[in-house]
C-alpha cells in the first residue's frame, strides 16, 4: 500500500448540517438556551469550521464549559412562533496509532487515581444500576482483565437491550432501560457506563454523529443521526460503541463528553409563553473527503 | 481593681453597676425595646407568629487585645477561603485544583459537594472577589480561645440585626454608653456598597447595583430590604429583573435599566433556571451566562457553598498554610471526618459524646447533639452516617464560656457565639468590629436560635486605649476570666463571655449549633 | 423606580385611604339604623352592601353580616382590615422606598388594629382607623420626598378617594330608612365645611352638589379627581403637541371637565349614573397606570425547553 492510499483510507473530512426548528403553539415572548453543537478538535479529529445560525436571537455568547465542552449560550427576547437552531460543521476525522491496553485491576484500584478520576467513576443516578443487576453482571466478569471485562459488559448492554425508539425518553435512567429491556443509544450508554464504573472502571458518556452506514463514499450525502456511546479510561480513553457493537471509528465523531446526558444535552433552557407545537430534528452528513 | 474574692473584676462590671441602678425601669425599657422592634418588623416568624426578635439589654464586650485576633484571623480565613475558590472555579476545564495537586485535598471532597457548580467553572469575577461578604462565625472555648465553628460564604446573613441591636439599644439605654468607647457599626453599608461597586465589570466607575431578594415571605426579608434602603439601592425580586442582550435589567418606570452588580440573597439553585432549577421563579434566566460574559458581577459567586461545606471546612488551616503561607490565627474546632474510615469509627464508638453535623446543613439543620439524643435518634443517625460518611463530621462537644445575661430581672450566664462580618472589596477585607453574637436563653442550653429560644446581644468591641474611667486600673489584663465548669455552676458574678445570639430565620442562617458543638 | 415598588406604593395610596372611606361609610351606616325602623335594617344593610362592594350580595344581610364583612374580615379587600392588610404588605414589599416613619405607621396600625378588641366596640374601631389612615397620608406626605414614589402613593389615594366618595353619594340616593344627605354629609367630616361655604341652608340637592362638585373641600369627587390628574401630570410633565402620551390622564381629563364644566342641574338630575361613571373612569384610568408604569408585574412562568 503507497502512503497516497493509506492517507486516503485514515483521514476522511465530513461536512455535518444539524437542524432544529422549534415552532410554538403562540407566541413566544423570550427564551434562554444552550447549545452544544460544535464538534471540538481532540485527538483523532480535527474541526475545521463550525457556524452556528439561530433565528431569532437578541444575543449569543461562545465558551468552553467544564468538561471542555464549547457551548453557545442564546438568547431571543423578541416576540416569536418558531425557533431555528442551524448548525454546520467541517471536521476531519484521522486514524490514531492504537496502542495495547495493559492496565490492569491493581492499577485501576490505586486510590489516588481513583480520586483523580473521581468525576468518571462516582456513582451519578441516572446511571447506577441496582444491586442485583451489577452483582450479575460482576459474576459474569469474574477472573477477567480490565479490557476482558469492557468487552464483556458492552456485550451483556448490547445482548440485554433491544433497540426500540420511544420507550424510554431522555430523562429515563439506566436502570429505567434496563428494566424494560429496550432503548435507544443514549440508554446503551447509560447502562454500560454504570456498569463500568461499578467495576471500578472509570467511564464517561459521548455524544456526537453517526454516519448511516459504514464507510461513505466521498461526495455522498446522507440522512445522519445524533448519537452517543462510551469511552472507558484503560491508560488512554478508549471508545466503544454498546448500541452497535461496532468500533468507535472515522464514522463517529465527537461533540460533548461528559458524566451522562445531563452534561452533554445538545438544547437545554427555558422560555416563556406559548406550549411548544412541533419539533424536529435533522442531521445531514455529506462526506468530503 | 479586683472584686472581693480577688479575681480580677471584668469589663462587664460598669454595666452591671448601671442596670443594677435602674431597678424595676429595667423592665420598662426591655418592654419598650420588644415593642419597638415590633414595630419596625424586626421580627421573626415563630409557629406563624410574628414576634420580635429578642435582644438582651446586657451587651457582649469583646477588649482591643480580643478583637485584634479576631480581626485578623477573620481576615486571613477568608482571604485563604478566596484563594481556595480561585483554584477551584478559576482554571480552565475539569484540570485537577492545586490544593488537590499537591495532595493537601482529595478531589472527590469537592467533587462531591453539592454547591461545587460546574456551571460557573471557568467564569472570573472582574475584580477575583467571591467573597464580598462572609460570615465566619465563632465560638469561645473554655480556655477563652476564640475557634472557628463554621464558615458561611454563601449568602451569611444577621448583619442587619448587628445594626438594628445597636440603634435599639442607644436609643432605649443609653445610660450603659456613657463612659464607654465602643467602636461603631453603622459603616457597614457603605463599607458593602464599596465592595460591591469595586466588583463591577470592566470597573464601571458608576455601576448600578441592587439587592436580589427572594421576596417578602423570605424570612431575612427584613436585613434585605435595611441593607437596600441603608446602600440606597433598589430591592428587587427576580421578576424585576430580566435579560435582554445579554445584560441584566430591571424593569422600571421609566423602562429597563442595566444593573451592574446583584448583592443576591438567594440561594444558587434558584437563581438562574437555564443552569439550575427549571421551575424556579425566583431567579433570572440568562443570568449565569451574562455574569459569564462579562456583564454584570453577582456577590456573592455562586458555587461558594464548595468552600464552607463542613467538611472542607476541617481542611481550612491546611489552605492557610499553603495558599498564604502563614499559620493560622483561630484554630478550628476539632472535627473527624466520617469520611475517614479511622475518624468514622471512632465517632461511631463514641456517638452519644460527640456533636454530629451534616456538612452541608446550615442553621443547625440536621444537628445531633450526642449527649442529648435519645438511643433511637443516635440508631438513625448511625444508619444515615454508614449510608453517607461524606455527608458528616463530628465535632466533640466544646464547653463555651458563657456571658451574663439578663434572666427575669436577675444577671445569668448564658452560652453564646458570635459571627463576625468580613467584607472583601479585592483590596481588603474589613471586618465589621463585634458581629451578631447569638445567646441561648434557655439554662444549660447550646444550641442557639430562634425557633429553640434563642436571642440576640448587641456586640461591643472597645476601641484601644481603654478610657481611664472606665476602669479605674490601666493595666487590667486583656483577657476575660473565663468560666470554666460547666454552665449551670458558673458563678453568676463572672460574667464571662458567653454569647450565641439569636438568630434572625432566615433559611440561609445559620444557627447555632452548639454551642459545644461546634 | 421599579415597576412593582410604584405597584406598590399605589395600592398603599388605594388601600389606606379606602380604610378611611369604608369606616366613614360604615360609621354613618351605624347611626342611621340604631335609628331607623328594625324592620327596614336587613333591607339598608344589604343597599350598602352592594353598593360599597359593588356585588350583589345574597339575601338575609344584617347589620352585623354588614359590620362583619367591611370591618372584621380580613380576607375582603374592601374591609378595612383587609384594607390595612394589603397597604402593609404592599409597605413590607416597597419597605426600602418608604420612609422609616411611613413603614412604621403602617406597620404599627396593622398590629394594633389586631389588638383592638371585640366587634361589639366597633365604633371605637372605626374611629380609630379614620384616624390612623389620616395621620399615615400625613406622614407621607410630610416625610416622603415629593418625587414619583410620592406621586404613585398619591394618585393612589386620590383615585381612591373619588371613587368612595362617588359610592358615599350613591348611598344618598339609596331608599334607606333613616339615612339622610345630612348624615352622608357628616361622613365625610363636611359637614362644618358645608355649613360655611352656605350659610347653613343645607338642602339635599345642595349636599350633594358639595361633596361632588366643590372645588375647595378636598373629600368632593372634583377635588380629588383634580389632584390625581396632577399627579399624573407631575410624573409625566413633557406631552406631544397634540394630545397625551398617556390615556390615564386622558380619561381622568375627560371626567373631571365633564363634571367640572357641567351645569349643577345636569350632574345632579342623573346622580347615580354620573357617580357610576366616575367609578368606571376611576378603574380604568387605575388599569392604564397599570399598564403604562407597572407592565412587568406578573410573573414570568418558565418552561422547560425540550431536548433534542
Amino acid at each position: 500500500m503507497n502512503p497516497a492510499d493509506r492517507d486516503r483510507s485514515s483521514v476522511r473530512r465530513y461536512q455535518i448540517a444539524h437542524r432544529t426548528h422549534f415552532s410554538y403553539a403562540g407566541t413566544v415572548t423570550a427564551s434562554h438556551n444552550e447549545v452544544r453543537m460544535t464538534p471540538p478538535t481532540t485527538t483523532g479529529q480535527t474541526s475545521l469550521e463550525s457556524r452556528l445560525r439561530i433565528r431569532p436571537l437578541s444575543w449569543g455568547h461562545t465558551y468552553r464549559d467544564y468538561f471542555g465542552t464549547s457551548v453557545t449560550a442564546i438568547e431571543a427576547t423578541g416576540p416569536h412562533g418558531e425557533l431555528d437552531i442551524e448548525s454546520i460543521s467541517t471536521v476531519e476525522r484521522y486514524e490514531t496509532e492504537p496502542r495495547e491496553v495493559t492496565i490492569t485491576w491493581d492499577e485501576l484500584r490505586d486510590e489516588n487515581e481513583r480520586d483523580r478520576r473521581s468525576e468518571w467513576l462516582d456513582p451519578r443516578p441516572r446511571t447506577t444500576l441496582a444491586p442485583e443487576v451489577f452483582a450479575w453482571v460482576e459474576h459474569q466478569v469474574a477472573g477477567m482483565t480490565p479490557q476482558e471485562a469492557v468487552k464483556r459488559v458492552i456485550d451483556i448492554t448490547w445482548e440485554q437491550l433491544h433497540y426500540q425508539a420511544g420507550v424510554t425518553g431522555v430523562r429515563s435512567s439506566a436502570q429505567d432501560a434496563w428494566e424494560a429491556r429496550k432503548g435507544v443509544c443514549q440508554d446503551f450508554s447509560h447502562v454500560a457506563i454504570g456498569l463500568l464504573r461499578q467495576l471500578g472502571i472509570p467511564a464517561r458518556y459521548v455524544s456526537g454523529y453517526l454516519t448511516p452506514k459504514k464507510d461513505l463514499e466521498v461526495g455522498q450525502e446522507a440522512i445522519g443521526e445524533s448519537h452517543a456511546w462510551v469511552e472507558w479510561w484503560g491508560g488512554s480513553w478508549l471508545g466503544v460503541d454498546p448500541t452497535n457493537l461496532r468500533r468507535v471509528s472515522l464514522d463517529h465523531v465527537v461533540v460533548a463528553r461528559g458524566r451522562d446526558y445531563d452534561d452533554v444535552p445538545p438544547f437545554k433552557g427555558v422560555y416563556s409563553g406559548a406550549p411548544l407545537e412541533r419539533l424536529s430534528v435533522e442531521v445531514s452528513i455529506t462526506r468530503l473527503a | 481593681m479586683l472584686a472581693g474574692d480577688g479575681r480580677t473584676r471584668s469589663q462587664y462590671q460598669p454595666i452591671r453597676d448601671t442596670l443594677n441602678r435602674m431597678g424595676g425601669e429595667l423592665e420598662h425599657r426591655a418592654d419598650a425595646l420588644a415593642r419597638s422592634y415590633l414595630d419596625q418588623g424586626v421580627t421573626f416568624d415563630y409557629a406563624g407568629e410574628e414576634r420580635a426578635f429578642p435582644l438582651d439589654l446586657v451587651p457582649r464586650i469583646i477588649t482591643a487585645d480580643e478583637w485584634d485576633v479576631i480581626e485578623s484571623g477573620v481576615a486571613q480565613r477568608v482571604k485563604a477561603l478566596e484563594a481556595f475558590l480561585a483554584d477551584v472555579y478559576g482554571r480552565e476545564g475539569s484540570s485537577l485544583p492545586r490544593v488537590v495537586e499537591a495532595g493537601l485535598l482529595p478531589a472527590r471532597i469537592i467533587r462531591n459537594s453539592p454547591h461545587f457548580h460546574r456551571a460557573v467553572a471557568g467564569i472570573h469575577p472582574h475584580n477575583e472577589v467571591r467573597c464580598h461578604v462572609s460570615g465566619i462565625d465563632l465560638i469561645r472555648d473554655a480556655e477563652g480561645v476564640f475557634r472557628v465553628l463554621e464558615d458561611n460564604v454563601r449568602v451569611p446573613s444577621g448583619v442587619s440585626y448587628v445594626i438594628s441591636n445597636r440603634r435599639a439599644m442607644t436609643n432605649v439605654l443609653p445610660e450603659i454608653f456613657e463612659n464607654q468607647h465602643v467602636r461603631p457599626v453603622h459603616d457597614y453599608p457603605r463599607t458593602l456598597l464599596e465592595a460591591l461597586r469595586a466588583a463591577a465589570p470592566d470597573g464601571n466607575p458608576d455601576p448600578t447595583v441592587v439587592v436580589l431578594t427572594p421576596g417578602v415571605h423570605n424570612s431575612a426579608y427584613f436585613e434585605h430590604a435595611l441593607l437596600a434602603r441603608l446602600m440606597g439601592v433598589e430591592l428587587v425580586e427576580g421578576r424585576d429583573l430580566v435579560c435582554t442582550g445579554g445584560a441584566v435589567r430591571m424593569k422600571t418606570t421609566d423602562g429597563e435599566q442595566q444593573v451592574d452588580v446583584i448583592y443576591r440573597r438567594i440561594d444558587d439553585e434558584f437563581l438562574d433556571p437555564v443552569q439550575f432549577r427549571p421551575d424556579s421563579l425566583l431567579g433570572c434566566p440568562g443570568l449565569v451566562d451574562s455574569q459569564r460574559a462579562g456583564k454584570v458581577a453577582i456577590a456573592n459567586a455562586i458555587g461558594n457553598g464548595v468552600a464552607d461545606d463542613k467538611l472542607v471546612y476541617s481542611y481550612v488551616p491546611d489552605f492557610i498554610r499553603f495558599y498564604l503561607e502563614e499559620d493560622p490565627i483561630l484554630p478550628n474546632v476539632d472535627t473527624y471526618r466520617c469520611v475517614e474510615p479511622a475518624a468514622r469509627d471512632h465517632v461511631l464508638a463514641h456517638l452519644d459524646e460527640m456533636v454530629v453535623k451534616p456538612v452541608d446543613g446550615s442553621g443547625g439543620k440536621g444537628l445531633v447533639m450526642g449527649p442529648k439524643a435519645s438511643g433511637a435518634t443516635l440508631d438513625a443517625l448511625r444508619e444515615k452516617l454508614l449510608a453517607d460518611p461524606r455527608g458528616w463530621i463530628a465535632q466533640p462537644v466544646v464547653q463555651l464560656s458563657t456571658v451574663p445575661t439578663l434572666i427575669n430581672g436577675e444577671f445569668r450566664p448564658r452560652h453564646v457565639d458570635l459571627r463576625p462580618f468580613a467584607v472583601n472589596d479585592g483590596s481588603n477585607v474589613t471586618v465589621l468590629p463585634g458581629g451578631l453574637t447569638r445567646v441561648a436563653l434557655p439554662e444549660g442550653q447550646l444550641v442557639v436560635n430562634s425557633s429553640q429560644g434563642g436571642g440576640s446581644k448587641d456586640t461591643w468591641v472597645l476601641a484601644p486605649e481603654t478610657d481611664a474611667e472606665e476602669t479605674d486600673e490601666p493595666g487590667l489584663p486583656s483577657a476575660e476570666i473565663i468560666v470554666m465548669t460547666p454552665p449551670e455552676m458558673a458563678d453568676e458574678d463572672d460574667w464571662q463571655d458567653q454569647q450565641e445570639q439569636q438568630q434572625q430565620q432566615t433559611q440561609q442562617t445559620h444557627q447555632g449549633p452548639g454551642a459545644g458543638a461546634c | 423606580m421599579l415597576s412593582r415598588i410604584a405597584e406598590s406604593l399605589f395600592w398603599i395610596g388605594r388601600y389606606v385611604e379606602r380604610v378611611d372611606g369604608t369606616a366613614r361609610i360604615v360609621d354613618v351606616v351605624r347611626l342611621s339604623m340604631l335609628e331607623g325602623p328594625a324592620h327596614a335594617r336587613e333591607a339598608s344593610a344589604q343597599l350598602v352592601l352592594s353598593a360599597i362592594m359593588g356585588g350583589t350580595p345574597g339575601g338575609g344581610v344584617r347589620y352585623d353580616d354588614l359590620r362583619d364583612r367591611l370591618v372584621f374580615d380580613q380576607s375582603n379587600p374592601s374591609s378595612i382590615a383587609g384594607s390595612w392588610y394589603a397597604a402593609r404588605e404592599n409597605a413590607r414589599r416597597a419597605r426600602e422606598t418608604l420612609s422609616v416613619d411611613l413603614w412604621e405607621a403602617i406597620n404599627t396600625a396593622w398590629l394594633r388594629w389586631r389588638q383592638l378588641g371585640t366587634p361589639d366596640r366597633t365604633a371605637r374601631h372605626l374611629h380609630w382607623a379614620r384616624e390612623r389612615a389620616i395621620l399615615v397620608a400625613g406622614i407621607a406626605d410630610s416625610t416622603m420626598s415629593h418625587d414619583d414614589a410620592w406621586n404613585f402613593l398619591s394618585v393612589g389615594r386620590f383615585l381612591e378617594r373619588a371613587d368612595m366618595t362617588a359610592r358615599m353619594v350613591n348611598t344618598g340616593t339609596l331608599p334607606i330608612v333613616g339615612l339622610s344627605w345630612q348624615s352622608v354629609l357628616s361622613s365625610c367630616g363636611g359637614q362644618q365645611a358645608f355649613l360655611r361655604s352656605n350659610s347653613g341652608l343645607a338642602t339635599d340637592r345642595r349636599v350633594a352638589a358639595f361633596l361632588v362638585l366643590n372645588r375647595q373641600f378636598p373629600r368632593s369627587v372634583l377635588y380629588a379627581l383634580r389632584k390625581a390628574e396632577a399627579c399624573l401630570t407631575r410624573m409625566e410633565p413633557h406631552q406631544p403637541a397634540i394630545g397625551f402620551a398617556d390615556d390615564g390622564r386622558r380619561l381622568l381629563g375627560q371626567m373631571r371637565t365633564a363634571l367640572e364644566f357641567s351645569t349643577e342641574d345636569d350632574v345632579l338630575a342623573d346622580l347615580p349614573v354620573q357617580m357610576r361613571r366616575v367609578q368606571r373612569a376611576v378603574s380604568q384610568v387605575s388599569e392604564h397606570i397599570a399598564g403604562r408604569y407597572f407592565p412587568s408585574t406578573p410573573l414570568t412562568f418558565w418552561t422547560e425547553g425540550v431536548s433534542s
